[in-house]
């Protein structure tokens, strides 16, 4: 039923077509479907995902720059609608332990090199 | 019937398993004679009662008994036999059966590969393997029973997930599980080696092996779930970063490094204590991934049976089962290593020392990547995503490291520095790799810095494998060790050019037209459906035209109806290693026309290629028994 | 001794392990459906169901000391389980619920309420589902109680239950 009624409508309504830029995209791939499990609003097919894809798209029209639009999703559904992490102080470690790692890492490969005077073969 | 023999096959599993620790306990503690002939023998009984009891789970499918709940809940008559099949493993309680199998498999193969083993070695290897074997089984019995009946018999199934019916993702869970799964063969030889104080170079030599078969495995069960993610979910994309990618890749990462760090106690006699932490590091991220993917913590588009009273139960597991390894390495670990050991700068050692450092770097990226979110979570209550981005940004600049490293690692020598002999040498491999980068940057008109590392660094890696390929004239080479890096380089070679010159775009094209974008243009021709036995399919005739040439695609909209879903079929054609891929969106508003996603995917098909690449290496590495010459 | 030692740190980092993803197991990992709450409404302006050209605009300053909003559909199913929580809180005359009827035909909203009673005191149409996203919902039903400077007191996702009833009552005492 469902696809006749693509079918029809594919042949009684004729627009142009319709396409989505660059910049779109990128922002649609940082968003979370929050309806969906793990999926970007780009890899989303869901009705929630398409709705606020349409959002998002008049307010670039409108000239919104990413960080307004960012912050207006994450005033309204938090920090895990964006795929990447805010940088807060309870957010700071993630970067943090890394770092504490390479450099440990880095001091003990400091301690247990040694350089011998190089003799050949 | 078929459910009552295979519950049977499994309690008296249990129960051979149970005989084992008990009469070996008795040799350890009376120090009695054990006969290891029985012993063993025992162990094979086992593994054959297991591998029955599964069969029999398969033979519920495959004749849709549902009078089994797991068949019930996840079959249907209508579903082709392939899929029956494999429906087996495609819910919790058979694919916990199938990771028993394998944990019981590695065993059995142990003892059929290991006649010349000291047979203390070997006895308490199988003997700790047994414990392992025996916790899984009472989990399994007691918690996530494959037989469990269902009364009244139904009538019919509840169907399965139609993204699950795919060839590539039937097979993703066994090859995944007899890598990762394996690995507690490893962990149990290393158990013994401690307990009976035989943990030396010459525990690694045989060692080795354990680590190159399932490391293998683990590489192709995640290189097919990348492939299948391609192929079947429509984005265009082959990895997510995704939690339950993720924990598969992290005991990937530990098992490479481990598989560099055994050499070092092989050859140099050094590392043995970090070498035993690895293996055990790597069986307990291959459980933690097991946790967390089971458990319903994870929230992702592997969506399993999420239920969190069996997430508690594999967590008291894991820890278990951890604790008491980490206890017997503090108890019994190497304390001839003195503290004092040193690696003389630019050895072969060393390197593998920094290969080291690096590995465990981007280990625990990806675990602060994966756990950050839950563990927030449950501290502050706030929900925070990692995605991609961190991933990408924070490991990029080390896999250029890492490549130049490959490249040199080998050519220096044990216990020396070799450097200074070799360094013109290296200078050519620069020299050259540059100049191939500045021609392609050339031709292909990219100037940014990350196309000319990652170019410059994958083409180093290539060059100084092929120099070596050719010095030594091609005979007695290191093939498991020249084919896992040169296909690690290819794969960073073909990531890199993918990345910068592939397209995407989306679009709703009506009936009759085109869009375009860049010099691509996508014509909507003609669409047809027709009906198959579970679903109706909606088809979309679609030609691309770049340049010269036009292909046509085919994508189509699939409705299923048991369950009711849809899915989105992707159309792919291959040319000169691209792809052309295109998807079409079901949306619940036809009126605006169908949406499709279009991905030109830029050399592509060289990604799949240098997986095969590094599994070849990987299998020629297990296969392995002379050693290498040196260059 | 020193092995002692060392074990007995491993313990007690293995007890911490187990403690933190046993409470993780317990927690919802989803979105964080609280943070609208001690925020601002944002400013939205519906079309009415009744009268087309009424519009219906929030937030609503100085209206009463409480008042919510409910977002509904007559094809949504758990709008049907928490409906007789809404009719309670209009007909014992506590509290002034506003209706947004979500991406649903006026017929069928209007057979809904004729079949389960209406307990809304204005209803406007989110057709598009937008309205909805800017109050930061992302589905149906979700509920605000809303103090009379605008501020979101209490923000409710799914059906509404015996908590939640009991919580708006203890709100608008």
């Amino acid at each position: 039923m469902k696809l006749f009624t693509y079918i029809f409508f594919l042949i009684f309504f004729t627009q142009s077509a319709i396409s989505s830029s660059d910049r779109e995209i990128e922002i649609y791939k940082n968003i979370r479907c929050l309806v969906c499990q793990g999926q970007s609003l780009n890899d989303s097919n869901s009705d929630f995902a398409n709705d606020l894809k349409k959002i998002i798209k008049d307010k670039i029209d409108q000239n919104e720059t990413d960080k307004q639009i960012y912050k207006y999703l994450v005033d309204r559904f938090g920090d895990w609608i964006l795929f990447d992490p805010p940088v807060k102080i309870t957010t700071i470690f993630l970067w943090i332990i890394p770092l504490l790692v390479l450099i440990s890492g880095f001091y003990v490969l400091y301690k247990k090199v040694s350089f011998i005077k190089n003799r050949d073969d | 019937m078929a459910s009552n023999l295979g519950l049977i096959c499994l309690s008296l599993a249990l129960l051979t398993s149970i005989f084992l620790i008990l009469s070996f306990t008795k040799h350890a503690i009376f120090k009695t004679d054990l006969n290891y002939k029985n012993f063993y023998f025992s162990f094979k009984i086992s593994f054959f009662l297991i591998l029955l009891s599964f069969i029999f789970l398969i033979i519920a499918f495959i004749f849709s008994d549902f009078s089994i709940l797991a068949v019930y809940e996840n079959s249907h008559t209508d579903k082709p036999l392939f899929y029956k099949i494999s429906g087996t493993w495609g819910n919790h309680e058979g694919s916990m059966l199938l990771f028993i199998l394998v944990i019981s498999l590695y065993g059995f193969l142990f003892i059929l590969f290991s006649k010349n083993l000291s047979p203390d070695l070997k006895s308490v290897t199988i003997f700790f393997q047994s414990i392992i074997q025996i916790i899984f089984l009472i989990f399994l019995i007691f918690t996530s029973n494959p037989f469990e009946k269902i009364l009244p018999v139904p009538n019919q199934g509840l169907g399965l997930n139609p993204i699950l019916q795919d060839p590539l993702l039937a097979l993703h869970p066994p090859f995944l599980y007899l890598g990762y799964v394996g690995f507690s063969l490893l962990f149990s030889l290393l158990l013994a080696a401690l307990v009976i104080n035989q943990y030396d170079s010459k525990w690694a030599s045989i060692a080795k092996r354990w680590i190159f078969l399932p490391w293998t495995f683990l590489t192709f069960g995640i290189g097919l779930g990348s492939f299948w993610a391609y192929y079947e979910l429509g984005w265009g994309g082959y990895w997510f970063w995704d939690p339950v990618e993720n924990a598969s890749l992290m005991p990937w990462i530990a098992s490479t490094a481990l598989l560099h760090s055994i050499l070092v106690m092989e050859k140099a006699k050094k590392l043995f204590n970090w070498t035993a932490i690895l293996a055990i590091l790597t069986f307990v991220l291959s459980l933690f991934g097991t946790f967390l993917v089971r458990s319903g913590i994870l929230n992702s588009v592997h969506a399993f049976a999420n239920d969190p009273s069996r997430g508690f139960f594999i967590l008291i597991i894991i820890s278990g089962l951890t604790f008491a390894a980490f206890v017997i390495f503090i108890l019994k670990s190497s304390k001839e290593e003195k503290n004092n050991q040193s690696y003389i700068f630019l050895s072969r050692e060393f390197s593998i020392l920094v290969n080291n450092y690096l590995l465990i770097f981007a280990l625990v990226v990806v675990i602060i990547g994966t756990t950050y979110p839950i563990i927030l979570s449950v501290l502050t209550s706030e929900s925070i995503s990692v995605g991609p981005n961190y991933y990408n940004s924070i490991l990029a600049p080390f896999i250029f490291i890492f490549l130049i490293l490959m490249a040199m690692g080998p050519y220096l020598k044990w216990g020396k520095n070799f450097f200074i002999s070799i360094k013109y040498r290296f200078l050519n491999f620069l020299l050259g790799s540059i100049f191939i980068t500045a021609l392609l940057s050339f031709v292909l008109h990219n100037y940014d810095i990350i196309f000319w590392l990652g170019i410059s660094c994958s083409l180093y890696l290539l060059i100084s494998i092929i120099y070596e390929a050719y010095y030594l004239r091609f005979s007695n080479l290191n093939f498991g060790r020249l084919f896992s890096h040169a296909g690690f380089g290819l794969l960073i070679f073909a990531i890199t050019l993918n990345h910068f010159f592939s397209k995407e775009f989306t679009a709703k094209i009506p009936i009759g037209e085109s869009a375009t974008y860049e010099n691509f243009k996508i014509t909507f021709v003609k669409s047809s459906s027709t009906k198959e036995k579970n679903y109706d399919e909606l088809f979309g005739y679609y030609e691309v035209t770049k340049g010269n040439s036009t292909i046509p695609l085919k994508p189509s909209i699939r409705k299923y109806h048991q369950p009711e879903q849809f899915t989105a079929e992707t159309s792919i054609k291959n040319k000169w290693f691209s792809d052309f891929y295109l998807a079409m969106d079901y949306s619940k508003d036809p009126s605006s026309g169908i949406g499709i996603r279009f991905y030109f995917n830029y050399l592509v098909a060289l990604i799949w290629a240098s997986f095969v690449l590094i599994i070849l290496g990987g299998f020629l590495a297990f296969i392995q028994r002379k050693n290498e010459k040196s260059i | 001794m020193k092995n002692q030692f060392k074990i007995l740190i491993l313990a007690l980092v293995f007890f911490i392990f187990v403690l933190t993803f046993y409470f993780a197991l317990g927690t919802n990992n989803k979105n964080n459906t609280q943070v609208m709450v001690s925020k601002k409404l944002p400013r939205i302006e519906l079309t009415s169901l009744y009268e087309e050209e009424k519009k219906i605009s929030f937030p609503k300053i100085n209206f009463k000391n409480y008042y919510i909003i409910n977002i509904w559909a007559s094809w949504c199913v758990p709008c049907r389980d928490e409906h007789p929580f809404l009719m309670k809180l209009a007909n014992e005359n506590k509290v002034k619920i506003f209706g947004i009827n979500y991406k649903d035909s006026k017929m069928n909203a209007l057979t809904f309420l004729k079949e389960l009673g209406n307990p809304f005191y204005e209803i406007g149409i989110d057709s598009n589902g937008q309205n909805s996203i800017e109050l930061g919902a992302y589905g149906v039903p979700e509920t605000y109680l809303i103090d009379n400077n605008g501020i979101i007191v209490l923000k409710h996702v799914g059906p509404i239950n015996k908590d939640m009833y009991q919580k708006i009552l203890d709100k608008i005492k």
